[in-house]
């Protein structure tokens, strides 16, 4: 159908300025540092159906779009004018709320006796009980160890306030005065939300309204589907890999299959490993779901800047995600770290289109998000002061057209950062260095932007430094059609100085007084062919210090002397590196998951992961990892000792899995049997 | 005239005209003047307009008493990227401040937005081993001869200014003063700024851009204005030459060269200074500006006679930390282009057709249909009368133009042209007044309660359409809104802001702890003598002074702070109490509960003083009925309506004029709605209201209680 041309872009703008209203509501009143500095908090409009239909534009969490707040309206019958559902549920809610720290409140908004819109809002709140202060933790293995669970309930019945739920909610969570009033900035935004669409249906009419609603949302489905168009017609797979489950260093796998016809695109994630011990399931109640479909909107979006942002978004998307995997797991797995296997999700739908056409999305990112964390220690009161020193991200990868950006990524979060001067206000430690980090983009046509190198100088007894989301220590950022990846991250102590010591991923670290932590996160995956980048933007690169003489040597085949390129020798350089070089890979991974592949093939994943699936899920994580470490003896040493040495003899590491595939299929067809 | 008159003249730059206001402080009149702007040098416009308006009105230019300019030549210089060619200084580890600046990037949807291109280029930052602590303890300090090779990289580079930058120089500038004067010395003609002598708050990053674009835009502004001085020196004017300040104040010459970034965003500031005034003298508070021109339309609210402030600015790509007049962007201008995408909806902007070539009914090679375009065809605009008939517009290339537009938009009829452009003005309006809720919703206030004052070329043509969509309660046509910034130039007071970092616990007598409020005083006592040692050298004109204070305040376990404005009343009683007290109120208005029991966290403190510079007072419009000088079929809801024309010059005080209507005037055209009542008070300012309730709703309610 045709939307109107005049009435559906006036009723665009007026919808979204309604969320973005509410949206400004919520944050200027909300109390958590979640809402005030990072922007963790959400707003929006649902269609009676409980999809949005109309969303914030600069306003809070990008990545929620495709939610769904019918199941959690389905807990709660008898929906009445004045009503108010709340709750946390990752598992009640089907994944509206996606860990447990996101509190979710639903308005349905009534007009002419009937539900025309739902108002939605929710915001990471800052803690909601379980066993660390702010609820999250990656060893926590099931939801009641990650807090107070909400299952949908009515907060708010027909105008009054639930007030034996609000004493119930109190007395679990460490900080209820900033909880209530963040409640309180929710219940407020959702009352501007209700008010507005009043208004708006007062001049529309409800059938008129709903009528927008529809067009708006086939408006925006048929702008997607004229974008997914470009994903030519067929079958693509790729597959990414997490360094491990953190309860052991067995990596984790998310597999993407996906088929496009026409510019429905169907994204389809069997195979993907089991759920895991840790809080790294995304609960999506095995539908579309925002944590599976982001990356299609940010490919939709970039080609196409005036598409509303509404559920249209999606129309013609479908998934499936099986359940009892990463993707889908069973109650009650812990989720609180979702993101961290989103990030790798996300770029295994990145992979998936890049083999579809090679120029639709831009190389990986680092692909980390880490909240570097340090705990200091009153030297007379020995009161703990816990502090985020800084958020810390990889460069982005490079694209078609440009290089990526150094030291910065918006593909999860885009958050911004802590100055340096607000933390030293806070902290006793120093930070020594916060910069990019050279040499650490992958190499390319066009280049991956650079991670960053973060070091802090320790100045209390007792001090620790913490790094949750800590992630491609092990597996790079890769690059695509000639790209190089990006390094891998590193954490070091008294780097350069004496008693330099590799750390690995760290959860907890223990530093002395004077020692200095560094912190260096990934570069982001190169784009095409390095001996292609002219000579003079890697000569740039080199005076700017993001490129050394040797990379730049190396990599480029560019040589440099003293600030000019040598151009008969860099010609001849190059000759002689694509000659050597031979033809280009369409990915470049980097030796540790060449290594690791060359062992856990896709085929072996997949027969493996079909017959752990056909154990209960609190057993299969324990068994899943003694076939690893059956076949890699040296497994629990990957991250500090690379693991392409670890891997060590192919052929032998292959004939050990065949064997405890075999071994496992059997078992499982005696119990059939 | 004589030699006793005394004139005031306030100048805007513009990019097509530079506007002069001239006040006659003897017989209290306004005179007004437009030159064509030169882009190349604007000091020669200033130079031709002033010797214009001399000749014209036989004004001796012995008898101005002050000049007052608002200049956009560093904020062009900025946007444009053609500042100096600079080199930073900063601590050691911090190179890449610039690089990573606050980390977000411009979009979260678009990966292919880009970010900003730093302001110095990574090549031209240099560490220094310099640093300090966040309680001001030297961590470390540079030898010469680390000093001496920092100075030799940058001669090297041959760069026409240095910023430098310290970590944690905020807490003391000593340490940022000693690189600085080393670098001086070994690099003598460079100039070097301190960041910490412009702007000593925390957080490097915005500081080093205050610094840095200070150092940016100084070579260039100096020299503007020593060419700006000696050409109206040169036109015998002997009074001294002010520059408007972002925070809607003037500086002297002098401070200006000192400190250009405090000018850059004026403009708009000018406007809203203006606009207060025209509000406060029709009993109006609550207002809403608007300054609409062939580019952009620029919103700013005033609250209780009070331009709203924001230290959360930016200038072209760059954050600015030091507070402002705050002024945002709602878009559509009246060179916004109209365009149908791929599914057929019509769209408006973001793509300017800008006043070169500008909208089609200009003939100057513009393709693309307009707002312009549509005010002209729709009969709004009488393509005869364009800026007072200086220039003739084409009506039939504007209607071809949305003939094509409602062609690509599936509109029938021989009158299609006309249904695109109103289809048009509808979207514009729905969009403009979506961006102004917004910035209402940010400031907490109700549009029902505010009246638009509309200034800029479209601005007057557009509002009551804006005004009707957003559910304003009225509308404002000052007399001469085509130089309202102009003339909140010479409206405008001496101002200038300090701030320092306090951070300092406050107990009052209630809570336990240890008070620290006298240290809090000591700070506030010395950015007043600061202040007021400044503001005694900032020239002759300036009289009696006033000072606002603010603080940053928070409970101590909180990560974010409210400010809290002092209250003359209680500025000088204040103490860890009243100050607790004015926290703990502002903390209940917006959450809702306070932690009475808790010691307040102060960790900012900010002062503004405020020279006052003799009132010019406003001008009073003769009284007279209006008289009809033409009708105008005009396009309006489908439907061609007879608009009554009126001329601005003839509609004297108390003056009533109902909608539909037209108010023609040399510097705009204004647009009054079916349905809406126009009034003149006193000064000849326009208020438009719906019906009948023309009158401030303050005043009615006055009637009601006699």
């Amino acid at each position: 159908m045709t939307p109107d041309p005049v009435l559906t872009e006036i009723f665009f703008h007026k919808v979204t300025a309604i969320t973005e209203e509410m949206a400004i509501t919520l944050q200027r009143t909300a109390r958590t540092t979640y809402v005030k500095e990072a922007g963790d908090f959400g707003c929006a409009l649902a269609t009676p159906a409980g999809r949005f239909f109309a969303y914030p534009k600069v306003l809070g969490v990008s990545g929620f779009l495709d939610s769904n707040v019918a199941p959690a309206l389905a807990h709660v019958p008898d929906l009445e004018p004045g009503d108010v559902v709340i709750t946390n549920h990752p598992y009640a809610s089907e994944g509206l709320a996606s860990h447990m720290p996101d509190l979710h409140l639903i308005r349905p908004i009534f007009a002419d006796g009937r539900i025309v819109a739902h108002a939605w809002d929710f915001i990471h709140s800052a803690d909601i009980g379980g066993g660390v202060p702010s609820s999250i933790s990656p060893r926590f293995s099931d939801l009641f160890q990650e807090g107070f669970q909400i299952p949908p309930v009515k907060l708010v019945k027909a105008g009054r306030m639930n007030e034996d739920f609000l004493t119930l909610y109190r007395a679990n969570c460490r900080v209820p005065e900033v909880n209530m009033g963040d409640i309180k900035a929710m219940l407020a935004a959702l009352l501007v939300g209700e008010r507005r669409v009043h208004d708006l249906v007062d001049q529309l009419g409800v059938e008129g309204f709903l009528a927008m609603q529809r067009d708006l949302v086939n408006y925006a489905a048929a702008k997607a589907r004229a974008v997914q168009r470009l994903i030519p017609d067929g079958t693509w797979e790729f597959w990414d890999l997490l360094d491990d489950d953190y309860v052991s260093k067995v990596p984790v796998r998310v597999r993407c299959r996906m088929t496009a016809k026409d510019g429905a695109v169907h994204l389809d994630f069997t195979g993907s490993d089991p759920q895991v011990a840790a809080a790294y399931n995304i609960p999506t109640g095995g539908k579309r779901h925002p944590w599976l479909t982001l990356k299609l909107m940010h490919f939709v979006f970039s080609h196409d800047r005036t598409i509303p942002i509404n559920h249209g978004m999606f129309e013609h998307v479908t998934v499936e995600a099986p359940a009892g995997t990463i993707v889908n797991p069973e109650p009650p797995a812990a989720v609180g770290i979702r993101s961290a296997t989103a990030i790798r999700l996300n770029e295994a739908i990145v992979g998936a289109l890049t083999r579809a056409k090679p120029g639709l999305m831009p190389a990986p990112s680092g692909g980390i998000m880490i909240p570097s964390v340090l705990v200091e220690q009153d030297p007379r009161t020995g009161r703990r002061n816990v502090m985020v020193l800084q958020s810390l991200v990889g460069g982005t990868g490079g694209r078609e057209g440009a290089d990526g950006v150094d030291g910065r990524d918006s593909s999860l979060a885009n958050q911004r950062n802590t100055p340096i001067e607000k933390t030293e206000e806070e902290a006793a430690a120093i930070i020594t260095e916060y910069a990019l980090r050279p040499d650490s983009g992958g190499a390319g046509r066009w280049r991956g932007g650079t991670g960053v190198i973060f070091s802090v100088r320790i100045a209390r007894e007792g001090s620790a430094v913490l790094g949750r989301g800590m992630e491609r220590f092990v597996f790079r950022p890769w690059g695509i059609g000639g790209g190089r990846p990006g390094l891998p991250a590193r954490v070091v102590v008294n780097l350069g100085r004496e008693g330099e010591r590799e750390l690995g991923k760290l959860d907890v670290f223990h530093p002395r007084p004077g020692d200095v932590v560094t912190i260096m996160t990934p570069g982001g995956g190169g784009f095409g062919d390095p001996l292609e980048r002219p000579a003079a933007d890697v000569l740039t690169d080199v005076l700017d210090g993001h490129v050394s003489l040797g990379v730049a040597l190396r990599d480029y085949g560019v040589v440099i002397s003293g600030e000019t390129i040598d151009a008969a020798a860099t010609l001849a350089e190059r000759a002689r590196l694509a000659a050597l070089r031979g033809p280009l890979p369409a990915f470049s991974f980097g030796p540790e998951r060449e290594a690791w592949e060359a062992v856990f093939d896709d085929a072996a994943m997949l027969r493996l992961n079909a017959a752990l699936m056909r154990i209960g899920a609190h057993a299969r994580s324990e068994r899943r990892r003694a076939i690893f470490e059956a076949v890699i003896p040296g497994l629990p040493r990957a991250g500090t000792v690379p693991l392409d040495e670890l891997v060590g003899d192919v052929a032998e590491a292959r004939a050990r899995l065949a064997r405890e595939i075999d071994s496992l299929e059997a078992a499982l067809a005696g119990r059939a049997a | 005239m004589t030699e006793t008159s005394r004139f005031r003249i306030g100048i805007d730059v513009g990019g097509t005209f530079t506007d002069f206001v001239v006040a006659d402080m003897a017989q209290e009149r306004f005179l007004f003047h437009k030159e064509p702007s030169v882009p190349s040098d604007p000091s020669l416009s200033v130079e031709r307009g002033m010797a214009a308006i001399f000749a014209e009105h036989a004004i001796m230019p012995g008898a101005v008493e002050l000049v007052v300019h608002g200049t956009t030549i560093g904020l062009n210089a900025i946007i444009q990227r053609r500042g100096a060619r600079m080199a930073m200084v900063v601590s050691r580890g911090n190179r890449d401040v610039l690089e990573i600046a606050r980390l977000r990037l411009p979009s979260s949807y678009d990966f292919t937005v880009p970010r900003e291109v730093p302001l110095v280029p990574r090549r031209l930052m240099f560490e220094v081993p310099a640093r300090l602590r966040a309680d001001g303890h030297v961590e470390e300090r540079p030898d010469a001869a680390s000093l001496d090779s920092i100075a030799a990289a940058i001669a090297a580079a041959r760069v026409d200014a240095v910023a430098v930058m310290l970590l944690n120089a905020y807490r003391d500038p000593t340490l940022e003063r000693e690189v600085a004067d080393a670098l001086r010395a070994r690099l003598p003609g460079v100039p070097v700024t301190e960041s910490s002598v412009l702007w000593p708050e925390v957080r490097e990053y915005e500081r080093a851009l205050v610094g840095g674009l200070n150092a940016y835009i100084q070579p260039l502004m100096t020299a503007y204005f020593d060419r700006l001085k000696a050409r109206v020196e040169g036109l015998g004017v002997r009074g001294p030459i002010y520059i408007t300040a972002n925070n809607g104040g003037t500086l002297s010459l002098e401070t200006a060269r000192a400190r250009p970034i405090d000018t850059v965003l004026s403009g708009p500031a000018s406007g809203v200074v203006a606009a207060t005034r025209i509000g406060a003298a029709a009993e109006r508070r609550e207002l809403v500006t608007i300054d609409m021109g062939g580019t952009s339309a620029d919103i700013s609210i005033v609250q209780a006679g009070v331009p709203e402030f924001t230290t959360a600015t930016f200038v072209g790509d760059f954050p600015l930390m030091m507070p402002v007049v705050n002024v945002g962007a709602i878009g559509a201008g009246g060179g916004s282009i109209l365009w149908v995408d791929a599914q057929g909806v019509l769209k408006v902007g973001p793509a300017s057709a800008g006043a070169d070539p500008g909208p089609v009914c200009y003939g100057r090679g513009g393709t693309e249909p307009t707002i312009t375009d549509c005010y002209v065809s729709l009969g709004i605009v009488d393509p005869t009368r364009f800026l007072g008939g200086r220039m003739q517009l084409d009506a039939t290339a504007a209607r071809a133009a949305l003939d094509g537009l409602a062609e690509r938009l599936g509109i029938a009829g021989d009158d299609r042209a006309l249904a695109a452009a109103e289809a048009a003005l509808r979207v514009a309006s729905a969009k403009m007044a979506t961006e102004l809720t917004k910035l209402m919703a940010t400031a907490g206030v109700d549009p029902r309660r505010y009246a638009l004052v509309a200034f800029g070329g479209a601005g007057p043509t557009h509002a009551n359409l804006l005004a009707e969509e957003a559910g304003l309660a009225a509308v404002l046509v000052p007399t001469a809104p085509g130089t309202f910034c102009a003339l909140g130039a010479i409206l405008a007071d001496v101002r200038r802001d300090y701030v320092r970092t306090a951070r300092h616990l406050v107990v009052p007598p209630e809570a336990a702890g240890v008070d620290e409020w006298p240290k809090v005083a000591a700070v506030i006592a010395a950015l007043e003598a600061e202040a007021l040692g400044w503001i005694a050298q900032e020239g002759a004109l300036v009289g009696a002074h006033g000072l606002v204070v603010s603080l940053r305040v928070r409970y101590p376990d909180q990560a974010y702070e409210l400010e809290i404005i002092v209250p003359e009343s209680e500025r000088a009683g204040l103490g860890a109490r009243s100050l607790a007290a004015l926290f703990h109120a502002e903390h209940q208005r917006l959450y809702g509960f306070v932690e009475a029991a808790s010691p307040v966290q102060v960790t900012t403190v900010r002062l503004g003083v405020i020279g006052r510079v003799p009132p010019v007072s406003l001008p009073k419009a003769h009284a007279s009925v209006p008289t009809v000088s033409g009708t105008r079929m005009i396009r309006h809801r489908g439907r061609e309506i007879a608009a009554a024309v009126y001329e601005r010059a003839a509609i004297g005080a108390g003056s009533v004029i109902d909608g539909p209507a037209i108010v023609e005037q040399p510097d705009t055209t204004v647009w009054i709605l079916p349905g809406w009542r126009a009034e003149a008070d006193a000064l000849g300012t326009l208020h438009l209201a719906k019906g009948a309730a023309a009158v401030p709703r303050e005043a009615m309610l006055a009637e009601a209680a006699r």
